[in-house]
């Protein structure tokens, strides 16, 4: 097998018993997916690509160069899925102006109290509008949330159901933060997963090589998106009812 | 059904005008969804104790019978299960959950008073014995997906729709039909399998349910439609 991204974090240890234990296997990648694009905002990505320590003095949540390098993947995942009819779903977080509903999140990061005056790009979007180089199409579905997972308080699975999906292929940020907890959620209901290693990025590489590694072990099948994106070509177009999206561009520019 | 016949149901008789024309909107075809599930909710023997009586009657001695409701139920129920079974769709029962410890005081599906919970009384009903292959929901509150690993085994199977009977009508089924209805799933809901401890508040509740988030049809058009499948079914063999 190839080199694979946590290849160089794990210990021989751990690698024999990753391959005694029998976890890893690759499993189906289920018949109706929706392709999930977690918390690409300005948040974590600042406008343009800043190297992290600076890009943090700014957007302290950032993931600085990494969020622009998996960029392009999503560009090409989300054209693909618009193409085919596969269903776009963007989360992305929502909050109260005096941050009253950050709850749990203002119990451990000590600049949690810089959110009390929220910032704004230098084009005027807010830190959790999804970022222009992936903006969210008319028919695509936007899922705002306050806790890690997707589904934490969300319609995502209602939506889920209604369009009839039995998969999801996520993508997004943080591996190890909101990445990891809809990918377990969605483990949890049932679907079938599927992670995007290129499509997806951290604030720490490690992190983001490790929580893959974990995933792919016992929830996921972790996939470079050239494999991903092959997937998608092979799928026949048009399967899901998804919305008209009459309307929402000039709701949107109100 | 057609929508000409859209409040052709039990409550005609309750209903009064005014209030027909006030949810005249919601008037529509009523159908059975793409892949069903059958949903079979609380038909436990605590739900048939005392016979085919007035629920009155049986207040002092099974007070969470629901006594004739009950009984005139069976048939049509019995008919609908045959119908799912043959059409090969998942069958899901649901019932309290009698585990030891298995929540704190006073967790219950209703307000009411109950006497202390015993697990024979909350086995399935003889005439619907659960068969290998089907499921039973062991629940705590109302809904039969409220803390319940129910949603997990529909998307698994695929499932896009429920079809539901059972007791009571104000209760369980109501939870149980406004939770499918929220988390995406087309609602059907069997009529003559459906049955409260009073007319009046089972068909007022059959008409809310009807009007803002189920298809109440009848138990004919259910198996009907299940022979569809069934036909279907065995002509692709």
């Amino acid at each position: 097998m190839t080199e694979r991204i946590w290849d160089k974090f794990l210990t021989d240890r751990d690698k024999a018993v990753f391959d005694a234990s029998g976890f890893g296997a690759t499993a189906e990648w289920g018949k109706r997916p929706a392709l999930l694009v977690i918390d690409v905002n300005y948040a974590f990505c600042d406008e343009k690509p800043v190297p992290i320590l600076d890009s943090i003095k700014t957007w302290r949540t950032s993931c600085g160069e990494d969020a622009w390098e998996a960029m392009p993947v999503l560009q090409r995942l989300i054209h693909l899925c618009r193409g085919k009819g596969v269903p776009v779903i963007y989360t992305t977080g929502t909050r109260r102006a005096d941050n009253w509903d950050s709850g749990s999140w203002s119990w451990k990061n000590s600049r949690r109290s810089e959110d009390a005056s929220p910032m704004t790009t230098s084009h005027g979007h807010d830190g959790n509008d999804i970022v222009d180089e992936i903006a969210p199409a008319p028919q695509d579905i936007v899922v705002l949330k306050q806790k890690p997972s997707g589904f934490a308080g969300t319609p995502l699975h209602s939506y889920l159901q209604l369009l009839g999906c039995d998969s999801v292929i996520v993508t997004g940020t943080t591996t190890s933060g909101c990445v990891r907890a809809t990918v377990l959620d969605a483990f949890s209901l049932n679907f079938r997963v599927t992670v995007v290693e290129d499509g997806c990025f951290d604030r720490a590489q490690s992190s983001h090589a490790i929580n893959l590694c974990d995933m792919h072990a016992k929830y996921a099948n972790v996939y470079h998106s050239d494999v991903v994106a092959e997937h998608l070509q092979g799928l026949r177009a048009g399967m899901f009812e998804l919305p008209s999206g009459m309307g929402i561009s000039a709701k949107a520019a109100e | 059904m057609t929508p000409d016949r859209f409040e052709d149901h039990v409550w005609k008789d309750v209903v009064p005008d005014d209030l027909l024309e006030i949810y005249a909107p919601y008037t529509r075809a009523t159908s059975v969804g793409p892949n069903p599930a059958l949903l079979l909710i609380d038909l436990y023997n605590l739900a048939y104790q005392g016979g085919p009586v007035s629920p009155l009657d049986l207040q002092d001695t099974y007070p969470s019978s629901c006594g004739i409701y009950a009984h005139q139920a069976i048939a049509p129920t019995r008919q609908l299960i045959a119908a799912a079974r043959a059409a090969g769709i998942p069958v899901i029962y649901c019932t309290g959950d009698t585990a030891p410890m298995a929540a704190p005081k006073d967790v219950s599906a209703t307000r009411r008073k109950m006497s202390p919970r015993r697990a024979a009384d909350f086995q399935i009903w003889h005439d619907f014995a659960p068969q290998d292959g089907d499921v039973i929901i062991r629940k705590q509150r109302a809904s039969i997906f409220a803390g319940t690993p129910l949603i997990s085994h529909l998307t698994k199977l695929g499932v896009q729709s429920v079809i539901v009977c059972g007791e009571s009508t104000s209760g369980c089924v109501r939870a149980s039909c406004v939770d499918a209805y929220s988390n995406g799933f087309k609602v059907s809901l069997v009529e003559e399998c459906t049955f409260d401890r009073h007319e009046l508040i089972h068909k007022i509740n059959l008409f809310d349910l009807h009007h803002k988030y189920a298809d109440v049809m009848a138990v004919d058009e259910v198996v009907d439609h299940l022979s569809g499948i069934s036909a279907q079914a065995a002509a692709a063999e």
